[in-house]
């Protein structure tokens, strides 16, 4: 691990992943929620972005809905506790000078397309000449190798690649396509993927002493989470779809004021929202008995528990449903997180301030650690805002060859 | 010792069940970690009980979710409620350097397994409580199944087609979610552990790392007070954006176009020099507004092909495509094959499936599927004889008196 002591900014705790310096480089989600979820814990991360900036700047939402490349929220989001440096990658001394960063790195993530690296210098046997130890993890739509390493991919069309966008949609309705999650879901799973591989690696460098390239395909880390839909097919030669039967009674019904999801898997917690509705004579018939019965009549019960939920309200029955243990749930808008008591009163929300995004309050820790805590130390950076502190102070360039470098646009 | 792995000589006291946990545990175990999983024969894993199961044959070691995500682990089977069978676990606990449970909240406790009981056996334990709510809170009490994480997280709020109601995503998106979070917290505590020597307590909450993943829903409604709305497949910034019908039966290809250079190349690939002069349709603003015929004259060419032949064309032309794929075509897909993402170990009892594996290739440290998933108790007498110490004799006297059932 390199020796480097940083002044802890607040009495905190320093986070676990203190002492670990990580380069950052790439577009959009995954790369860059890897960075933040070691960023989070205390790790040191560079984040590179190209002189035109990161493309999530480009996207929102932002404040008022008018575009600011310093205001994206999503941009916001995935770059807490992150310093920024901009660099020309397409540039030999752009290229120079990210061999000179990863000689003191620990590890690089980057999800640069498999097509671009070598033209990026993001070859792992050609950095990892300047850094034998470096950890570098590839994240990719379909991996470095095989027949469609070259395909270009895009969140929507890796979620069909992964087999999960035909799993979701409305039910019943052959006539409407498959549906996607909302928002960036395959470019969350891979910066998990890419955040604990890079970890477990590094982990294991302790003993071996050596680094490694790590290859991530976007596809693959899909596929895994399939639930018992993609392991349908070897073990008994179904295909689950949005179309298909589901041997489970559960649905989004609509309340007076929202929506609540209702759920009762064991008998016990049936019997005990059938209480909550004030014991109906139609809840004893032998329509809805057990589990199997409520999942085949469930269009009938469902318009019986809608008749009964229209007056009432989406907390009323949560809270009363919980307290006799039946496992209904809310179904949160985001206005409803950002006021949940229970949400708060965990401190799951953490405010900070940034230079040009104003104060605001982010999802915060996902995992509360009981020694080295999750803190959000920083905003994220502006484009460029540390490249004098990094490429002057840790790099040691002369304020001459940074305006030079400034000049030739390779940051 | 075999190859070293970077988790090779950790050892991972499971007590999880159901998804998140075991999905947490996974990670640990194709990272190369001894995972073993404490199971009980009176209160089997559910997902020893649901399908699929193998040709359709009930059984608790037949069940494709749990040999899916049990890969890799070893199995005991202790009765927890005897004296013994608790004193059996907390000398496993001993010799672990993880402990990984996804009880409700203070259920370990109830069992005399909570973390201060288990740090005074073991100083440096990292215990990892992954709960639907966290162990702190109001709520925490509350009962959760990993399906709820989905409206619970605001994610079902923001999916869905336009006039329908929140929509649910298909699967218990929560649960892998929350193991894959609670594997990578995991190993920042290892880090920690080898820099300080100190282990520490974790309490993830399944809701928290859903929301997690939704950051750009919570911040636009910090700025503006209003969630994004639900558009369908629809993006705000990219058009066409979405699925459109191919011959054949439910068969739908995913096309994403990023901007207007994309679009004449879709049109190109098309054959409809006539749209890319189309006004209406030259810039984002303009297909956006238009989005509807867009996407018509979209589908009126994608429904004469297949999916894979537009995949194919468009592809050529540098446009992002790919077929809604079923659970079938994953299984008969030669690129992840080629790429040897299947795990294929015999099976005692299911002979040799086609599980998914690992999805990290490791250039120095090959991180693979080393086992397949355990049938019920399968290594109680290997585990307690070869790592906890215990003579066969004794073993036997055990098994009488019901504790490793």
């Amino acid at each position: 691990m390199s020796e480097h002591n940083s002044p802890t900014p607040n009495s905190q705790p320093p986070g676990p992943l203190q002492g670990i310096r990580v380069i950052e480089c790439g577009h959009m989600v995954g790369a860059a929620y890897a960075g933040k979820l070691m960023a989070d814990l205390g790790a040191e991360v560079i984040k590179v972005e190209e002189p035109g900036g990161d493309s999530a700047r480009q996207r929102g939402p932002y404040p008022g809905n008018t575009p600011h490349p310093e205001k994206s929220g999503l941009f916001l989001y995935l770059n807490t506790n992150k310093r920024g440096i901009t660099l020309n990658l397409e540039t030999s001394k752009g290229q120079e000078l990210l061999q000179r960063l990863v000689q003191d790195a620990d590890a690089l993530v980057h999800n640069y397309h498999p097509t671009q690296m070598s033209a990026l210098g993001l070859e792992y046997e050609a950095l990892a000449r300047h850094n034998p130890r470096l950890v570098m993890t590839s994240i990719s739509p379909f991996g470095q190798t095989g027949p469609r390493r070259e395909y270009t991919a895009h969140d929507l069309t890796m979620w069909s690649a992964g087999g999960l966008v035909f799993l979701g949609g409305a039910g019943g309705r052959p006539d409407l396509p498959p549906l996607k999650a909302f928002g960036q879901q395959a470019g969350f799973q891979a910066g998990v993927n890419a955040g604990l591989a890079s970890l477990g690696a590094l982990y294991g460098r302790l003993s071996s002493g050596k680094g490694q390239h790590i290859d991530i395909s976007v596809q693959e880390c899909l596929v895994a989470i399939m639930e018992n839909n993609y392991i349908a097919w070897p073990y008994d030669h179904t295909t689950p779809s949005r179309l298909g039967f589901r041997l489970i009674p559960q649905d989004v019904l609509q309340c007076r004021d929202g929506y609540i999801y209702v759920l009762a898997v064991e008998d016990h917690q049936w019997k005990n929202a059938v209480e909550l509705m004030g014991s109906p004579e139609w809840a004893n018939t032998e329509l809805f008995q057990d589990f199997v019965s409520r999942s085949v009549n469930w269009d009938a019960l469902k318009a019986l528990l809608e008749d009964w939920l229209q007056d009432k309200s989406v907390q009323e029955v949560y809270h009363g449903a919980q307290k006799r243990r039946v496992p209904f749930a809310p179904v949160s808008t985001m206005g409803d997180l950002l006021k949940s008591e229970h949400l708060n009163a965990r401190g799951f929300f953490a405010e900070i301030a940034h230079p040009e995004g104003g104060s605001l309050r982010y999802p915060g820790a996902p995992y509360k650690f009981s020694a080295s805590p999750w803190a959000l130390r920083s905003p994220a950076p502006c484009l460029g805002q540390h490249n004098e502190e990094i490429y002057g102070g840790q790099l040691g360039l002369s304020p001459e060859e940074l305006k030079s470098l400034k000049e030739t646009n390779v940051i | 010792m075999a190859e070293q792995l970077p988790l090779s000589g950790v050892r991972v006291a499971d007590f999880t069940w159901v998804w998140a946990g075991p999905f947490c545990t996974l990670q640990l175990a194709h990272l190369g970690a001894e995972v073993i999983r404490i199971e009980s024969e009176s209160r089997l894993c559910i997902t020893r009980r649901i399908p699929p199961a193998a040709d359709g044959e009930a059984g608790p070691n037949r069940c494709g979710y749990f040999n899916q995500y049990n890969q890799g682990k070893s199995s005991i089977c202790l009765n927890l409620k005897k004296p013994e069978g608790l004193e059996i676990a907390k000398k496993l606990v001993a010799t672990s350097d993880i402990v990984a449970e996804n009880f409700a909240a203070g259920v370990m406790d109830k069992m005399g397994l909570g973390y201060e009981t288990l740090k005074a056996i073991k100083s440096d334990i990292i215990m990892i409580a992954l709960s639907g709510y966290g162990a702190t809170g109001p709520e925490s009490p509350y009962v959760s199944y990993g399906p709820a994480q989905v409206p619970m997280s605001g994610l079902a709020s923001l999916t869905g087609f336009p006039d329908f109601p929140p929509t649910n995503v298909g699967f218990s998106y929560g649960d892998p979610n929350g193991g894959l979070h609670g594997a990578f917290a995991v190993l920042a505590a290892l880090m920690h552990r080898a820099r300080t020597g100190e282990g520490q307590y974790i309490d993830l909450s399944q809701w928290e790392t859903s929301v997690a993943v939704l950051g750009e829903g919570t911040m636009a409604q910090e700025m503006n007070g209003s969630p994004p709305q639900r558009i369908g497949n629809r993006d705000l910034y990219m058009a066409p954006h979405g699925l459109f019908r191919c011959q054949g039966d439910d068969r739908w290809v995913s096309i994403v176009v990023a901007d207007d250079n994309e679009w004449h190349k879709l049109c190109a690939a098309m054959g409809k020099p006539e749209l890319a002069n189309d006004a209406r349709f030259a810039t984002l603003a303009g297909r956006k507004q238009h989005e509807d015929a867009l996407e018509a004259a979209v589908t009126a060419w994608t429904e004469t092909l297949t999916d894979e032949a537009v995949t194919t064309r468009l592809q050529a032309a540098g446009v992002a495509a790919f077929p809604a794929l079923t659970n079938k075509e994953l299984a008969e897909d030669q690129h992840m094959r080629g790429r040897g993402f299947f795990a294929e170990l015999p099976h005692p009892e299911v002979g040799v499936r086609q599980h998914a594996g690992v999805p990290w290739v490791f250039s120095d440290t090959p991180c693979t599927v080393r086992r397949s998933a355990p049938c019920l108790g399968q290594d109680t007498e290997d585990i307690l004889q070869r790592v906890l110490g215990y003579s066969a004799d004794e073993v036997a006297v055990l098994k009488d008196n019901e504790v490793l059932s």
